[in-house]
């Protein structure tokens, strides 16, 4: 009897085992929940298998980047190349990790010894790593003296730098051109404007503006513009400027001038809904070009800064290159050398549609009528989301606070004094 | 040589034979959840998770848990996802299940047609279900207006309310195959006999049902209800792609919200903390199965 409801337990554990290893009759390969250990055995495999391609005496250095755009990452692996066939010492390989599992596989990977040696990450995560203790001490080893101050804080943590900034880029507003001037209206600059050409713009078919306001940390990317532009910080939200912020984007929806479907949309969701004509203005940001210019040939649209309440305010994006320490240091610096050279960095800002976090080359990177052109105006009144550890957490309370006004559950007011309360318990 | 006879006595060959499985299951089901549950006790994050002195802090991480509002609406989310889909799931497939059994020149092939369901991949459906109830392009939307049901959209899955209705009736339709094709089988095996004597006896198609069919049918009901319990109760693709969780948190199941804390947010411990309480609750489940089905076999 006793060994029946042993076999009996052991029978229930391998029931529910189904939560922790993602299987079961379910009938579905992608719980990316549960499946942690085939993950990590997945990637040591792939890393493995790199090792052995390379062959030779040439030492493997592997990269992790997210970028899902097929232009990405034909550049990024055209600079690899140049770079293997430049050298014998050293053999990059590059592995896409998809953008939902990045911070997932990195902290697995840590926690587990396996780590790339390079990885290219979003820049507001890059503080979170570093106080993990992954990522290598760069200070004194890369000159970013050049680079825009806010790309340069998003890797520096305590006067140190963590990593070097790999290209820059900002949001800004897009507008439609034909709608706007059918609809008799001029480019707007301040946010009463912006209403106003909003509800001129607005008929059955189309909402007058669009912006990603997911409840993540893409959708806090999306609302800090908003909340900094009246005064606002990140950490300090329940005041006149905070809750002004969050009663904006309230009106904005109860006017009937942008959608409660943002709450479900991308920025790429945001993007496309533009280039079909439901959208007439949107806020994105400029790595939506080459899409846009491929997609909608025909469609006139141009950028400008994000209208302002107080002040002009955009946020900074972008990806940051980050050594790590328990890997082939020297090789990674080898790579990071050859690869933020001014021409290397050029060749991939183009065909990223980025903008370059070094100053000199951005300011003549573009023509004077070019596209990315406002992004690079914009870019000074770009500020970093942190650089804090707990960014996570206090990005999480800003993007629950919008997504509460959005769906009508919550009072600005009771919105800006909760994510108050949140962040307070957070940053002391 | 005696010794060695004794030790391949009946019983013990029998444990040689369970060890393989037996090891499989220790080092990549019990080592984990081990783990996990130790995790849950300490206090790591971001910045101890590499280095550092990882804490033990007993219970604060549960205790922290059952005072978070957003916690405490997944477990009464998950729970409440769970029956209904269940109920609806399980009626529905049941009924279908019954009309299959009839022969009927299209029975089969009809029978195997209504499987897709189940075979496709949960994303797949997920992001199929986002579209038909999305807001102003979505198509039971444009049907609900086309019938004059209904003068403005439906915010679907903007609504707190609504966006749980979406994600039940997504797995409802999932669902349904699983418990249609179990309890069909089950039908198979109630003899024939038993209903033509029953008709002889004069018992109608109610009394059929009720003093037959469910009767015979109850340890398939049973296997099928808390085995569905525990397929739904692990719910995640489904709402990590159609909700994410939102709007405002309305629609976390402990699953998501486990990830999100976990990978996220980089808690791991309150992330392991919430998967534990997901486990506990399906480990009473999957110890009452065991009990209901080695009852079964012992009668």
């Amino acid at each position: 009897m006793k060994k029946r409801k042993i076999t009996a337990l052991l029978t229930a554990l391998a029931v529910t085992a189904g939560i922790l290893t993602g299987c079961g009759a379910g009938g579905n390969e992608s719980a990316p929940a549960a499946d942690n250990a085939p993950a990590a055995q997945e990637s040591a495999k792939e890393e493995s298998g790199g090792e052995a391609a390379s062959g030779g005496e040439a030492q493997a250095i592997t990269i992790w980047y997210y970028w899902e755009t097929e232009g990405h990452q034909v550049a990024l692996d055209q600079v690899i190349q140049e770079y293997n066939g430049s050298q014998n010492q050293y053999e990059v390989t590059a592995k896409y990790v998809p953008f939902a599992d990045f911070k997932k596989q990195l902290s697995i990977g840590a926690s587990a010894d396996e780590l790339p040696d390079i990885a290219i990450l979003d820049s507001p995560d890059h503080a979170s790593y570093v106080e993990m203790g992954i990522f290598e001490d760069l200070t004194g080893k890369f000159d970013v003296s050049n680079y825009y101050e806010g790309t340069v804080n998003s890797c520096t943590v305590d006067g140190k730098l963590y990593g070097v900034p790999f290209g820059a880029n900002c949001l800004a507003l897009y507008f439609n051109e034909d709608m706007l001037t059918q609809a008799g209206c001029s480019v707007p600059t301040t946010w009463d404007e912006l209403m106003e050409t909003a509800k001129a713009l607005t008929t059955d078919s189309v909402t007058g503006l669009a912006l990603c306001s997911v409840q993540n940390e893409e959708g806090t990317f999306n609302f800090v513009p908003w909340l900094w532009s009246t005064g606002a910080t990140s950490y300090d939200i329940n005041n006149e400027n905070g809750i002004r912020a969050l009663t904006y984007i309230q009106n904005l929806i109860n006017e009937g001038v942008m959608s409660k479907e943002c709450i479900n949309w991308t920025q790429g969701d945001v993007m496309n809904q533009f280039i079909s004509g439901n959208v007439a203005m949107m806020e994105n940001g400029p790595w939506q070009i080459p899409t846009m210019q491929a997609e909608a040939p025909e469609l006139n649209w141009k950028v400008t800064l994000i209208p302002k309440d107080a002040e002009y305010a955009s946020v900074l994006g972008g990806e940051n290159y980050a050594v790590i320490n328990g890997g082939n240091v020297d090789g990674a610096l080898d790579f990071l050398t050859y690869a933020t050279s001014e021409e290397k960095v050029k060749f991939m800002m183009d065909k990223f549609g980025y903008i370059s976090a070094d100053k000199t080359i951005a300011e003549s990177q573009f023509a004077a009528d070019s596209p990315y052109q406002p992004f690079v105006e914009e870019l000074n009144y770009a500020m970093p989301r942190g650089p804090l550890a707990e960014w996570p957490s206090v990005s999480d309370a800003i993007s629950l606070a919008f997504n509460q006004v959005i769906t009508g559950t919550a009072t600005p007011e009771d919105a800006a004094a909760q994510a108050q309360a949140t962040i307070d318990g957070i940053v002391k | 040589m005696a010794k060695l006879k004794k030790f391949f006595r009946y019983e013990n060959v029998g444990m040689l034979f369970v060890l393989p499985a037996f090891l499989y299951m220790l080092i990549f089901v019990g080592y984990p959840i081990i783990r996990n549950i130790i995790l849950s006790f300490q206090d790591v994050n971001a910045g101890n998770l590499v280095r550092g002195t990882k804490n033990f802090i007993l219970f604060d991480n549960y205790i922290e848990l059952f005072k978070d509002s957003v916690f405490t609406t997944s477990l009464w989310n998950t729970l409440r996802y769970t029956v209904l889909c269940l109920v609806f799931q399980f009626v529905i497939g049941f009924v279908l299940a019954l009309f299959f059994s009839q022969r009927f020149s299209f029975a089969k092939p009809v029978r195997g047609i209504l499987l897709v369901p189940w075979m496709i991949p949960v994303t797949v459906t997920a992001l199929m279900f986002k579209l038909l109830f999305a807001t102003d392009i979505g198509v039971i939307n444009y049907i609900l207006r086309s019938l004059h049901l209904i003068d403005k959209n439906i915010e679907w899955l903007t609504t707190p309310g609504t966006a749980m209705f979406a994600l039940i009736c997504a797995n409802v339709w999932i669902g349904i195959p699983f418990n249609m094709i179990l309890l069909s089988t089950g039908l198979t095996t109630i003899p024939k006999e038993l209903y033509e004597s029953a008709s002889i006896d004069g018992a109608g198609k109610v009394q059929t049902f009720f003093k037959i069919t469910l009767p015979l049918l109850k340890p398939t009901i049973e296997s099928v209800l808390i085995l569905g319990f525990i397929y739904t109760f692990k719910v995640y693709d489904l709402v990590y792609v159609m909700t994410s969780g939102g709007p405002v948190n309305s629609t976390h199941m402990l699953s998501t919200y486990s990830y999100k804390l976990s990978f996220e947010m980089f808690k791991y411990s309150k992330g392991s903390a919430v998967a534990n309480v997901l486990l506990v609750i399906l480990l009473i489940v999957g110890v009452f199965y065991i009990k209901v089905t080695t009852d079964g076999e012992d009668a």
